[in-house]
């Protein structure tokens, strides 16, 4: 394991196109969040010029709400492609390169191969989520200020939601990019899949003239999105009563990881029969 | 002679071709072992798949009497169609990823850095090496950790004659050690000037297996001249298993049904009141015993 692991840090160490989209991915994230809650209100001040009663500014960056709003900013489509595409480009550079090959030939068995690659994005994964808990704690109390812990660590479960969420979304990448062992379509089918092909589909299994089911609930990356496919707005709560997500579903998290598991068995059974 | 490597009956067909048909052959402990034959023989398809690269259809192989495993591959060092690193590290990086995947220590590094000349080189990316250095950090990685076993396809492929001269003085080298050393070409001359073994491959089928030597010790034509050339002429048709001659510039060209010796032909001829002004035997070169090979076949 531990060697294994050595082998994969040399190979991405100086690799510069990680370390750039990493670096990216981690500025856009913080300033989404940062940015966030300046972005509504700018958007609350323009809805109340035209209204009689003004709607009142909404916070998002307090205790406990931080956790879920932060886990819905990082759960973004458009966000959690990113490391996604990451992925994708070490997993496929690995054919482009034909170093998956060279691999093999000096001694690397295909399974320590794959268990090497999937190391990574567990470790990619526990990473992504510590920088996420730490950055919401430090902004969580700079907001709020000290409070008592139970309900400072109330929404954190959010955290763990995240870790399935990114950990999962990023196998689905392995996976397409094994598969697929170009980086250009892999990315290209990728994105268009997660970006457009699935949204619309899920806009048809959703409109209540269609089917009344949950079937849209099923949908792959749907089921990544969901584990925070809300921020939690307090001012909404306090005037109507509306609350749209208020905890993570341990069982919406089976789904994705189900979803994971099998492409991880396939990606097992693929590399046993199929000639590199 | 322990075996280090031999196949049972291997197979592979990509849809209805044939790449690799039921070989099956041995290599032992010390040979130079060359496998030979033109483009899309089989060669890579067979190395492939001693490689574990490629599912054999049917058939095996064992490597050091057992299984193949990946504790097999650890003690082969290839160099198999295109060298592959990652072209973003050095030279130094590329080798450490190899020899932690050997389980071998580093310090054997600038040892074959320097051995395949690219010591001065080794800080820099992979990307910037030319075609030959390439070629040149595929020898180094397969020489990492002393394999047992060498396994070379098309070594100087598209190499300068002076790369071409190196990377051979290098598999001279590493043979005098005793490794073992299987070589795909379908450089002939390559073959005949490097190996001990060879077997012949055409349509992925072997047409001959056997030592480079034994194929080219027969000689079947011998060079004549003296200077009485009618008498020599009439001469020659005497000696047992004689065939046919024909001339060409002042020297006639023998053929016989077998072997023969030189000194006997001399004597025969010494005998007959011949003195001859030119005697020399006219080796047939591997090249032409490959092309025989494969028109038999064809």
């Amino acid at each position: 394991m531990m060697k294994l692991l050595k082998i994969e840090f040399k190979k991405i160490r100086t690799y510069k196109v990680f370390w750039i989209l990493f670096g990216l991915y981690f500025i856009f994230l913080a300033a989404g969040i940062l940015l966030a809650e300046f972005m509504i209100n700018h958007m609350v001040n323009d809805v109340n010029k035209r209204m009689p009663i003004p709607f009142p500014h909404i916070a998002i960056y307090y205790f406990p709400d931080v956790w879920q709003n932060v886990a819905f900013f990082a759960s973004i489509r458009y966000v959690l492609i990113f490391p996604a595409i990451i992925m994708t480009i070490l997993i496929t550079n690995e054919f482009t390169f034909k170093t998956i090959k060279q691999n093999i030939i000096n001694g690397m068995s295909k399974a320590e191969f794959l268990v090497s690659k999937l190391l990574i994005i567990f470790l990619m994964a526990i990473l992504m989520t510590s920088v996420l808990t730490a950055g919401a704690f430090i902004i969580g109390l700079a907001h709020s200020g000290f409070n008592d812990i139970a309900f400072l660590t109330k929404g954190i479960p959010f955290m763990a939601g995240f870790f399935v969420s990114i950990l999962c979304y990023m196998i689905y990448a392995f996976f397409t990019g094994f598969l697929l062992r170009n980086t250009g379509l892999s990315i290209a089918i990728f994105t268009l899949y997660s970006l457009i092909i699935e949204p619309v589909v899920y806009f048809f299994l959703r409109a209540p003239f269609m089917f009344r089911n949950t079937i849209y609930t099923y949908l792959p990356v749907n089921a990544v999105i969901r584990l925070a496919e809300y921020p939690a707005i307090p001012t909404l709560k306090k005037l109507m009563g509306l609350e749209l997500q208020s905890h993570v579903s341990f069982t919406a998290c089976l789904v994705p990881l189900g979803y994971a598991a099998i492409m991880t068995l396939i990606v097992f059974i693929v590399i046993r029969k199929k000639d590199l | 002679m322990n075996t280090i490597l031999s196949t049972d009956q291997l197979s592979k067909s990509f849809g209805k071709i044939h790449a690799v048909d039921r070989l099956s052959f041995e290599v032992k402990k010390g040979q130079v072992f060359g496998i030979l034959g033109p483009n899309g023989s089989g060669k890579t398809t067979t190395l492939s798949m001693l490689l574990d690269l490629i599912q054999p259809d049917k058939g095996g192989f064992y490597w050091f009497g057992k299984l193949p495993s990946k504790e097999s591959r650890k003690r082969i060092g290839s160099v198999i169609e295109s060298p592959n690193f990652f072209p973003y590290l050095d030279a130094v990086s590329n080798l450490r990823i190899v020899a932690d995947i050997k389980d071998k220590g580093y310090d054997e590094i600038p040892d074959v850095l320097q051995l395949s000349g690219l010591y001065d080189r080794r800080n820099s990316k992979f990307r910037t090496f030319s075609f030959g250095m390439r070629q040149r950090l595929a020898v180094a990685s397969a020489l990492l950790g002393a394999p047992e076993v060498l396994i070379l396809d098309e070594p100087t492929n598209g190499l300068d004659p002076q790369g071409i001269a190196q990377i051979r003085d290098l598999i001279a080298l590493v043979a005098s050690k005793g490794t073992t050393i299987l070589l795909a070409s379908h450089l002939l001359d390559e073959v005949e000037k490097i190996c001990t073994h060879v077997l012949v491959l055409s349509k992925g089928r072997m047409l001959f297996s056997g030592e480079v030597r034994e194929l080219l010790s027969v000689s079947d034509a011998i060079e004549l001249s003296a200077r009485d050339m009618q008498a020599l002429k009439n001469a020659v048709k005497e000696i047992p298993g004689f065939i046919s001659f024909t001339e060409s510039e002042g020297i006639i060209h023998v053929h016989f049904d077998g072997p023969v010796s030189p000194a006997d032909i001399n004597s025969f001829l010494y005998n007959k009141g011949i003195i001859l002004s030119r005697l020399s035997e006219r080796k047939r070169s591997l090249e032409q015993h490959f092309l025989e090979l494969l028109q038999e076949n064809t």
